[in-house]
């Protein structure tokens, strides 16, 4: 028997006006996995992590985390129940300090922490992160690979039993890159879910336990990351149709 | 550094509250004028400043105020105890044009909140229990100048207090992370529209406060003078002139504005230019501190220590 999925989505659907980013997506997460959800450029990922959040709203499908139903509810509703996201483009709160910014997931996220507790959390999960020495630096003066981690910390803040990272490691250079996936692998470790957007092909196949592969919307495969990545029609999705390329 | 202003503010709040001891009552009047200022800037700069939801519609919690106090004080009921609920009447009436504005972002929401405040202005002019556009008198009685001054002047205390505490506060880091991105607040699970509900509320309370004190001051209210659009600029300007999201630069800007007006109004020929003046500030301090005032003097300070160090140029190297 498989242990009952954490987050569950059936017939996720998403429609802009005339282009459809997501098509009828089916998955499971099970607790403590770590999912990786790949695929070419404008193949509906961002769109999928920002559905799934509350972020934007689907056009239809269900999607049910730690078995109840979040479809429908608004960001911070969801947040509140342990399902957090970063962001591709890190968003800081450029004109707070990397403390304060991290407090507010601490504050407002699933933990709903208040004073000494929260900056307890805030303290801890700054030590994580080794963001430590800039504490009371102002976000805007960091440099792109701390508010990388800047942009993880804060979710980790907030407390969530499913972190969704949208492409932590693009822009990092090889060494930052290592640290990044023992970073992920110890969220994980620490009773964190973790789902993954990746587009370092590499990484994803060296830290996650199942692929997802989105093209133009639909899920084209999923599973083990070397089986997925070995898959004739993902191979295709990525380097394209002309078999003469071969 | 961070206990100058307190020490300052003390000293600028216990001034201000014993200032009927040695003040005749012209310049007595000037300060009630400047407290009143005090309040409607700070009030604003809670929603405004720290959460950044430019509104130009609180001449609508002004009024609500004001006439509140003058229609129960008409039913004989003291004007005073009249204040609380033209408090709650205006932090209802924030709650519910906010639920529908707060779906708008940036210059959409302060476009609609324009419009608010002209279709309150509209309404007052033709119903008729606020008296239409000639508006109403307070009935006649003993009044007290200097209890109505001490009021305004301990509301202007109390309302920068309430702001320097939320600006410290959870709730007021959270106003700053709307202000600065709400999507990236909203993925950290704070819920944007009650926050900017909250503030919009305790705001609006705050600003009826002052315009029932208004209304007691001045005995006579009409849609003409508590719901002008040209208040609802001027407690906008201030602020941004002092320095919009600090706790200090509404109070700097309500001070430099109303000493202004107060210059203005009393030369003739000055009379009508004094919204061209307010504008060319406002411009300037767009242009050269968005900061505001409170900008200017951080830039002053931080430029004064440096100083005494080598030449800048030795300074930029190191």
């Amino acid at each position: 028997m498989p242990p009952e999925p954490l987050l569950s989505v059936r017939g996720l659907t998403k429609r802009f006006g005339g282009l459809t980013a997501l098509d009828d997506v089916s998955f499971d997460v099970a607790p403590g996995e770590i999912y990786g959800v790949i695929g070419p450029n404008g193949a509906g990922k961002t769109t999928l992590f920002s559905c799934l959040v509350g972020a934007l709203a689907p056009t239809a499908g269900e999607i049910h985390f730690q078995g109840r139903r979040i479809g429908g509810l608004a960001n911070h509703a969801v947040v509140r129940r342990g399902l957090v996201r970063t962001h591709q483009i890190v968003r800081p709160f450029r004109d707070m300090t990397v403390d304060d910014n991290v407090s507010i997931g601490a504050h407002f996220g699933a933990g709903k922490r208040r004073g000494t507790d929260a900056r307890r959390r805030t303290a801890e999960v700054l030590d994580r992160t080794g963001l430590s020495s800039r504490a009371r630096d102002l976000a805007g003066t960091l440099p792109i690979g701390d508010l990388k981690r800047l942009e993880i910390a804060r979710a980790l803040a907030a407390e969530p039993a499913c972190l969704c990272l949208d492409e932590v490691m693009g822009g990092l250079n090889p060494s930052e890159i290592v640290a990044a996936m023992s970073l992920v692998r110890s969220i994980r470790d620490a009773g964190v879910t973790v789902l993954m957007i990746e587009h370092h092909v590499h990484a994803v196949a060296g830290v996650t336990d199942r692929i997802l592969v989105l093209n133009f919307g639909e899920k084209i495969a999923e599973g083990p990351p070397h089986d997925v990545l070995a898959d004739p029609a993902v191979i295709s999705a990525y380097i394209g149709d002309e078999e003469a390329a071969s | 550094m961070k206990r100058l202003p307190l020490a300052a503010g003390t000293a600028l709040a216990a001034w201000t509250l014993a200032a009927p001891l040695f003040l005749e009552r012209g310049t007595l009047n000037d300060v009630w004028n400047l407290a009143f200022a005090v309040i409607l800037a700070s009030a604003w700069n809670i929603l405004g400043g720290f959460a950044g939801q430019v509104s130009l519609g609180y001449s609508a919690f002004l009024g609500i105020g004001a006439y509140t106090t003058v229609l129960l004080s008409l039913k004989g009921i003291n004007p005073f105890w009249t204040l609380p609920l033209g408090a709650v009447l205006a932090a209802l009436f924030s709650v519910v044009i906010g639920l529908p504005a707060f779906r708008l972002r940036g210059p959409y929401f302060t476009i609609a909140t324009i419009g608010v405040g002209e279709a309150v202005r509209v309404v007052a002019s033709s119903v008729s229990f606020t008296g239409g556009s000639s508006g109403l008198r307070m009935p006649a009685g003993a009044f007290d100048f200097t209890l109505n001054y001490e009021a305004m002047a301990a509301l202007a205390i109390v309302t920068v207090g309430i702001a320097a505490l939320v600006r410290k506060s959870a709730f007021g880091r959270a106003l700053a992370a709307i202000k600065q991105d709400i999507d990236a607040a909203e993925s950290l699970g704070v819920d944007s529209t009650r926050f900017k509900l909250g503030a919009h509320a305790l705001s609006a309370a705050l600003v009826a406060l002052a315009g029932s004190l208004y209304a007691i001051n001045f005995q006579y209210i009409a849609p003409g003078s508590v719901f002008d659009f040209r208040l609802s600029l001027a407690i906008v300007l201030a602020p941004i002139v002092g320095g919009v999201g600090t706790v200090a630069g509404p109070v700097l800007g309500a001070i430099v504005f109303s000493t202004l007006q107060i210059k203005l109004l009393s030369v003739p020929a000055l009379r009508d230019s004094y919204l061209f003046i307010y504008g060319g500030l406002l411009i300037l301090v767009m242009l050269y501190e968005p900061k505001g005032l409170v900008g200017l003097a951080r830039r002053l300070v931080a430029r004064a220590r440096r100083t005494p160090a080598p030449p800048p140029e030795a300074a930029r190297a190191a």
